[in-house]
């Protein structure tokens, strides 16, 4: 008939696409590998300038107003804050009355925050809520508690929905000079705004008492300021604490006569934060200006935040700005040379067509790398690298600006020019964001910065990881389509077209399927494992580390042998060619979609854990068939797959990658226990992609390697 | 000077024929007539330049946006120097700079970092304010249909006598202008608005002088006769502010305007500086953007029209006996036109003179401009108000009598005939 004989639709070209694709899966995988390392690399080569994308802004617009008179005052704020050093008695309450008298005297709104420090626990059920504040122990002693000051400087003519907020951490037991520093120029600057007339925002000067951490401190401040509670634990402290009574008899008896109010003052919603730090590291040559932004979870504040910083900081108040670098990765070897490398291609392209901008100096390059490593370890890590990051959790952009003077900060002419250079700094951050009109929005929020004034944005980045990943499922497919096409043409020489061949064919995907589902449960479960661990009394952190690796190991074995093995080991005996074949492809399925959803949480994270998983899985194969071979390229890929597999093993990564950095003689076997609960503390989905991707995936490749067959 | 005598004799000894023929017929059929070309542009064409308005708007929000308003104001305060009072001008402004918190001087506006002059003082009447700017009142404004609601000082009065000056900044974009954040002009609608007017006989002369990025785009739609369009950029420029207060901490007057204003700065409401050389003022070097102005729809020759036909005012006061008794026929043809079926009815008004458009078909065009300022030929109604001017302007006190000598036929012959 003529429809039978009509030649068969030709298929379309993205299935022939994919199925080229999947045919030449090896060479594919590796351009892919390659291409996406090597687009890692090239990150600070194809970073941008960074620009101001909201035209509200205006940073540097208007010239600063501080003056020298306000220095003057902060000085003397300053010298009283240190005074109180040499008293006998209870110096944490007596600088947090200076503080407020300070703060009242230039007619701001004045209260006290007492709080009590949170203390960290695993919750496995509120992992990514943050605790409520019902939830607070009461019955904490009384020298277990911090009291911010918070003063409130109203916008005389703002809608008072806005608010700016400024954050000094000090130790309320012992006041260090460079604190007192950093309290003397946000000082300054509060006291400028206190007079002026263009405020559109309310202004928080929030004084965190940093005895218990300073993340601790403004944390509980920004919990009270958003969740209102209506209990009577202050009148409860009151009553009990004799500190605080204190606190609140002598306020009366100041010299201006207004009460401070004992409630808790608001101000509307806060538009941006800055934490201000003073650091004396005695700099040689410049005033430097560091920046922190990473908070929890690798998220970033809007771009927007750090270019007026870097603007403000760089083009008028003369501060070498500086963002964190991973030191040690400066003086590699093999990063100049690549940078070297780099450069000179760059300039061949460069000498092509000079159109092309394409290349940077190669001391500007290993700056880059460095800057983006340590961007990047602080994302993955998913710890805030400052008080700032509490403020993220109420989706309020904030950095850290950490001031270090050049010289010593005691001669009083430096400290002075030092004091008006800063705080003429924040005060034009500050008039820049009370330009806003909304939120910051306009500028990006996923970024990587190569340099206080380059970053690389989602869209390129996320290209690195995209490439790191795509052979996996190219991987899979093809493995699993050999596997299937094997198993059928070795049926159909034995029993031509039989029903239960291909039966037992779909049974054995799902075998495979079952098993990698098992181990992931395995994963799950090791991540709770900590959570009871931690109800052990008087533990160290070797204890926990051993018991914690222990009880894996046995909740390992009671599951394969619950779940997984009588499927396995039944199916085993009919239909055991290629099995492993199978189970890498579902494998590499799994390891592709936990990445993947990874890369949605945290970029870096996925980043990081793609760059050791995805070789490993890549290259997994039966460890008895390389040595039943045994030539050369079967040997060292058997090398390989050992030296990966060791490496995968995340607490062998953690150690290789703290001696790397650290040195190999601190370490200890509790530190990986201690890393593992800071990052729990913190929430970190770092924690999470360990427990639930990274280790089953590295067991899965461990029992491929092994696998007899 | 003969010449000159004898064609307005000329003119004279043929208007009240066509009177008498305008009141048999009525002006619904004259617009009909052949004299009339079947457009109304044509009776404007040759109707006399009786008043000035001027709508300024602002489009732009937001504090960093300072700078339009300051346009704006700034051109506002001209145009009342010039002569155009406080009723005749729609102000649209779509902030408040003054009241703005982050105003370092609350209720004052500069448009100089001098703070030599507040623009914001007493006697500013804005018209449409914040929210109330938008495309859709602009647009009412322009072709006056507003709700019955609407008060009069919000409208636009304007007759076919009337050269409207319409001045327009904010950002704009390729054949658009952007209203409030929210919303755009776009040069159709613009087009159209001012194709209905025409219609509607809302102006005589129209000028449109935009300040925004590629302002030049916005006209590109335009069709209307009548229309003169100036912009400060041409497609694909922007335009630029020109210097930043950092007292104030923001840009307070963009480099269009200021030069404008600039040029403005020098003249008083006597100066006869034509518009030509308004035109010619503008520097592509210090502007950063190319002027760019459309004079194809537009009749006269630049160098001829004064500038302040557009930026100052022309008050024509007619004596009436009674304030609010409409004017007997007697006296003129005024109370035909006021009846008529097609006129609009915000167009009884007693302080305009209505009825010279029909009168003046017969006036020559050169003639008009031979008497510079006089515009056109003088009807008869206006006589007196005429030779007012013309005593001012003319020295010879013979050209004077001659003058007076010959209009006095032209009156006799009209009453003979009535």
């Amino acid at each position: 008939m003529a429809e039978t004989e009509a030649p068969r639709p030709r298929q379309r070209p993205i299935v022939r696409l994919g199925i080229f694709l999947i045919s030449h899966s090896f060479s594919f995988s590796v351009v892919c590998c390659t291409a996406g390392v090597l687009a890692l690399l090239l990150l600070p080569i194809l970073a941008k300038n960074t620009y101001i994308s909201e035209n509200a802004l205006m940073p540097g617009s208007a010239n600063p107003m501080l003056s020298n008179q306000d220095v003057l005052e902060a000085n003397r704020f300053v010298k009283d804050l240190i005074a109180l050093n040499s008293k006998p008695r209870g110096s944490g309450i007596e600088s947090q009355r200076l503080i407020a008298q300070y703060m009242k005297d230039l007619g701001a709104e004045v209260n006290y925050h007492k709080f009590h420090p949170q203390i960290t626990q695993f919750h496995p059920l509120q992992f990514f809520s943050s605790p409520d504040s019902g939830t607070v122990e009461r019955n904490i002693s009384c020298s277990f508690h911090g009291v911010n000051t918070v003063g409130i400087t109203r916008a005389p003519r703002g809608d008072g929905k806005e608010a700016i907020v400024l954050v000094t951490p000090y130790n309320s037991q012992k006041i260090k000079q460079a604190e007192a520093l950093s309290l003397g120029t946000a000082y300054s600057v509060f006291s400028l705004l206190s007079r002026v007339t263009w405020l559109a925002k309310d202004i928080i000067w929030l004084v965190s008492d940093s005895q218990h951490g300073e993340y601790a401190a403004v944390s509980a401040w920004l919990r009270d300021y958003h969740i209102p509670m209506f209990t009577r634990l202050h009148t409860v402290n009151a009553e009990t604490c004799p500190d605080i009574n204190y606190l609140y008899d002598v306020r009366d008896n100041s010299v201006t006569g207004r009460k401070i109010y004992d409630g808790f003052k608001r101000a509307g919603t806060m538009a941006a934060a800055l934490v201000i730090k003073v650091v004396d590291r005695s700099e040689t040559f410049d005033d430097n200006l560091n920046i922190y932004a990473e908070a929890s979870n690798g998220q970033m504040p809007n771009l927007d935040l750090i270019n007026i910083v870097n603007y403000l900081a760089v083009h008028r108040q003369g501060f070498r700005v500086k963002v964190e670098k991973l030191w040690s990765l400066l003086d590699s070897k093999w990063l100049k040379n690549l940078g070297e490398l780099f450069e000179s291609v760059g300039q061949v392209v460069s000498s092509i067509n000079p159109q092309w901008k394409f290349g940077i100096p190669a001391a500007d390059y290993t700056e880059g790398i460095a800057t983006l490593a340590s961007s990047l370890y602080n994302q993955a890590l998913g710890v805030p690298t400052g008080p700032h990051g509490a403020f993220r959790d109420y989706q309020v952009d904030a950095i850290t600006l950490e001031l270090s003077p050049r010289a010593s900060v005691d001669k009083i002419i430096r400290q002075n020019d030092f004091l008006l250079r800063g705080g003429r700094l924040i005060e034009g951050v500050i008039l820049s964001v009370n330009n806003l009109l909304e939120k910051f929005h306009q500028s990006f929020f996923l970024y990587l910065l190569t340099s206080p004034g380059k970053f690389v944005s989602v869209g390129v980045y996320m290209i690195a990881f995209a490439l790191l990943v795509a052979p996996l499922p190219m991987v899979a497919a093809s493995l699993y389509a050999d596997a299937i096409n094997l198993n059928s043409s070795q049926n159909n020489e034995k029993t031509v077209a039989d029903e239960p061949g291909t039966a037992l064919r779909s049974l054995k995907w799902v075998n495979a399927a079952k098993k990698v589902f098992v181990v992931h449960l395995w994963g799950s479960v090791v991540s709770l494992l900590p959570y009871f661990i931690c109800q052990i009394p008087n533990r160290s952190p070797t204890v926990s580390f051993i018991i914690w690796f222990l009880l894996s190991v046995l909740s390992f074995f009671i599951m394969f042998l619950i779940l997984a093995s009588p499927f396995s080991h039944a199916k085993e005996s009919q239909l055991h060619l290629r099995e492993w074949a199978i189970l890498k492809s579902v494998t590499m399925s799994a390891t592709f979609i936990g990445l993947c959803l990874m890369s949605v949480i945290n970029f870096s994270t996925a980043e990081l854990g793609g760059l050791l998983l995805v070789p490993m899985c890549l290259m997994a194969q039966p460890m008895r068939r390389d040595i039943r071979v045994g030539s050369l390229s079967t040997l060292s890929r058997l090398a390989y797959n050992l030296v990966f597999c060791l490496i995968g093993f995340p607490p062998v990564t953690f150690v290789l990658l703290k001696g790397a950095f650290e040195g190999f003689n601190s370490i200890n076997v509790g530190d990986f226990w201690c890393w593992v609960e800071s990052l729990w503390a913190w929430s970190s989905a770092t924690y999470l992609y360990i427990g639930m991707v990274h280790l089953p995936c590295w067991v899965l490749c461990i029992h491929i390697l092994f696998h007899h067959c | 000077m003969l010449f000159k005598i004898r064609t307005l004799f000329d003119s004279m000894a043929v208007t009240p024929l066509y009177l008498y023929l305008f009141l048999f017929l009525g002006p619904s059929n004259f617009s009909n007539s052949p004299f009339a070309h079947g457009f109304p542009s044509s009776s404007s064409d040759t109707t006399m330049h009786t008043n000035n308005w001027a709508v300024l708007v602002c489009t732009s929000r937001f504090w960093f946006n300072y700078r339009h308003m300051a346009n704006t104001l700034s051109l506002y305060r001209t145009v009342k120097r010039l002569g155009i009072p406080d009723e005749r001008i729609i102000l649209m402004l779509a902030d408040d700079m003054a009241c703005n918190a982050r105003n370092k001087y609350p209720a004052q506006v500069f448009n100089n970092e001098n703070h030599k002059l507040n623009l914001y003082g007493d006697n500013v009447e804005v018209d449409y304010r914040g929210y109330e700017v938008t495309v859709e009142n602009f647009l009412r404004v322009l072709t006056g249909r507003h709700e019955t609601a609407v008060p009069r000082s919000k409208r636009l009065l304007s007759d076919e006598g009337s050269h409207i000056l319409l001045y327009m900044t904010g950002h704009g974009g390729d054949e658009f202008l952007k209203f409030q954040d929210s919303e755009e002009l776009q040069s159709h609608d613009l087009a159209d608005a001012v194709k209905q007017m025409k219609e509607k006989r809302r102006f005589k002369e129209l000028l449109i002088m935009v300040d925004t990025c590629q302002a030049a785009t916005l006209f590109s739609q335009l069709q209307s006769p009548g229309v003169l369009a100036i912009g400060s950029s041409m497609k694909g420029e922007n335009s630029y502010s020109h210097h930043l207060d950092s007292d104030v901490g923001v840009s307070v007057v963009d480099r269009f305007t200021f030069y404008t204003l600039a040029f403005f700065e020098r003249l008083n409401m006597y100066d006869n500086a034509s518009l030509s050389s308004l035109f010619n003022s503008y520097n592509p070097s210090t502007l950063m953007s190319t002027a760019y102005y459309r004079t194809d729809l537009y009749q006269r020759r630049l160098e001829e029209v004064p500038v302040t036909n557009f930026f100052g005012s022309v008050m024509e006061t007619i004596h009436t006996d009674a304030a609010y008794r409409a004017p007997s026929r007697k006296t003129s043809g005024r109370a035909d036109i006021k009846t008529s079926p097609d006129k609009m009815v915000t167009d009884d008004q007693i302080k305009t003179t209505t009825n010279s458009n029909v009168l003046d078909q017969s006036s020559d065009q050169k003639q008009a401009k031979e008497h510079m300022m006089q515009d056109q030929a003088c009807p008869f109604a206006r006589l007196m108000s005429s030779f007012k001017n013309k005593v001012q302007t003319v020295e010879e006190a013979d050209s004077l009598v001659n003058y007076g000598l010959v209009t006095m036929i032209p009156l006799l012959l009209l009453s003979t005939l009535l």
